[in-house]
């Protein structure tokens, strides 16, 4: 009930246009460890139905950013909200309206699990504290299969899948749960060439859609730039820039370390 | 036990590390048994555990920490079944039931508990499946989808505590580990259905008891130590004929 009425009243504040759906205001990192990038006095507001890039170097603090806006970052200074919900103190409700890919994910060989059991998880949080998923939740959740093109794929042992074909059912995972929102971390690396091509044209498809506001982390600009309406740039822990992806292209060219993926991979 | 084992496995929560010092225990033992030098053939066992290690590991891709565990546990039996093969040993009765089990000294008490807490245990799977098997998954993910992964893995550490403590009569405090890892270790070769591993594992732990407590009658050896021994000797079975390892090499070729 609880979750119903969050959602609820999370959905109702969605229908406002132009309205702050993510709001981060002067969030710095507390704690900074080997696993995760400082970031430091961060000022991000996205509005609804949005598609904004976040670009910049290796370990400029993208992976954190995206974090925080989950509420999976333990601890930090500043303030995050996520549809005016405290991302620390609503951690649950929040993430059931965030569908997240993280980056480099790879199920290894032999891993127990199909790819609908994966899309499927997708939707355990929502489902509720000792509860079964319901026929009703594998129907959604072979419905969000369908949308990106991996039915076919439902019964296959995930780790037998192509690295493009993974990052699909995750994307599928992350759209099981009919989230408001979807972070995607690093969404075309590791992709095998039909893959890449394929991807950017599906997460199109879905913001325009779904209506998804959607946040892209990628050391890679060229990607989907026509589709994107904002880019913003980090750089050692800090947003740099901000702005319409038209200036902020020679910025990130002249940058040494944020590379087109064909100059990464090739 | 079986049960338990396969999220013990799967989180891996299992102990990093004693397989050494015990190796050389199981070869000290040996050279007291043999009377030829503890330290030499403590030395011997203590190096040829660790270069098994390392390679079986790699070769047979499961976590070191797994293949530690079923390593510990099979010194461990070798140690006592080498110890009860020396006529002076003088371990009093009831300090050897705890530390290699008896079968013959559990009582129908003992078997009401295991009864009634593998009802539990049961149950206690049943109710929170979805949450353990996301958190197998991956426990970043669960966490990000909104599960709070933390009260779940505490669940586990703490069922796994319970679970050894009754099963103490029956296989010894430091033989216990065999039958938390070896199960579901062996299913895990076989099957890409994690719903089938939850099942088979319990089965293949009965069986392998069943069987290990006829080589103990048969040879007149220790219950648990011949219980251990033959779960690992199922799983090294299982490791040689996995298909799931089979088919990695051909990729590789």
């Amino acid at each position: 009930m609880v979750r119903l009425k969050t959602q609820n009243t999370a959905r109702q504040s969605n229908k406002t246009t132009n309205e702050a759906i993510i709001k981060l205001e002067d969030v710095s990192t507390v704690y900074e460890g080997a696993r995760r990038t400082a970031i430091k006095n961060v000022n991000l507001t996205v509005k609804r139905n949005e598609l904004v890039y976040v670009v910049g170097p290796n370990a400029a603090g993208k992976t954190t950013l995206l974090e925080t806006i989950n509420g999976m970052l333990p601890t930090f200074k500043g303030k995050a909200s996520v549809f005016g919900l405290n991302v620390q103190t609503h951690a649950r409700q929040v993430r059931c309206e965030i569908g997240y890919v993280p980056q480099d994910f790879m199920v290894k060989p032999g891993e127990p699990y199909t790819a609908l059991d994966v899309v499927l998880m997708g939707r355990y949080g929502q489902i509720g504290f000792l509860h079964h998923p319901s026929k009703a939740d594998k129907a959604e959740a072979l419905e969000a299969m369908k949308l990106i093109g991996v039915e076919t794929l439902a019964d296959r042992p995930m780790g037998k899948l192509s690295g493009g074909q993974q990052q699909k059912v995750m994307l599928a995972r992350a759209l099981a749960k009919n989230p408001r929102i979807l972070l995607l971390d690093e969404p075309f690396s590791n992709l095998d060439p039909d893959s890449r091509g394929q991807i950017p044209t599906l997460i199109t498809k879905l913001h325009q859609e779904k209506g998804l506001t959607t946040l892209i982390v990628t050391h890679d600009i060229h990607h989907m730039l026509d589709q994107c309406s904002r880019v913003v740039v980090v750089s050692g822990g800090r947003i740099t820039f901000d702005g319409t992806p038209e200036k902020a292209l020679p910025l990130v060219e002249n940058h040494p370390h944020t590379t087109s993926l064909e100059a990464t991979h090739h | 036990m079986g049960l338990i084992g396969v999220f013990v496995v799967r989180m891996r929560l299992s102990a990093i590390g004693y397989s050494m010092s015990h190796g050389a225990f199981a070869g000290a033992a040996l050279g007291v048994a043999t009377a030829t030098n503890p330290l030499l053939t403590g030395l011997l066992f203590a190096s040829g555990t660790a270069f098994l290690i390392g390679p079986i590991a790699d070769k047979a891709r499961l976590h070191a920490d797994t293949i530690t565990s079923i390593v510990f546990p099979l010194n461990m039996a070798l140690a006592f079944v080498f110890l009860t093969l020396v006529p002076e040993v003088g371990l009093s009765s009831q300090v050897a039931n705890v530390l290699w089990g008896s079968i013959i000294s559990m009582t129908n008490a003992d078997l009401v508990y295991l009864v009634t807490l593998f009802a539990a245990t049961l149950a206690i799977v049943y109710f929170v499946w979805k949450e353990l098997f996301a958190i197998m998954f991956n426990r970043k993910l669960a966490e990000a989808d909104g599960i709070n992964t933390k009260p779940f893995i505490y669940l586990i550490i703490f069922l796994a505590g319970v679970v050894v403590t009754f099963s103490l009569k029956l296989v010894g405090g430091l033989l216990i580990y065999a039958l938390l890892f070896n199960p579901a270790s062996t299913v895990l070769q076989f099957s890409e259905n994690m719903r089938k591993v939850v099942v088979a594992s319990p089965l293949v732990g009965m069986a392998t008891t069943v069987s290990g407590l006829f080589v103990s009658l048969f040879f007149d050896l220790p219950v648990g130590s011949c219980i251990v021994i033959v779960s690992t000797i199922v799983f090294a079975v299982a490791l040689l004929l996995s298909p799931k390892r089979r088919r990695k090499e051909e990729n590789e070729k």
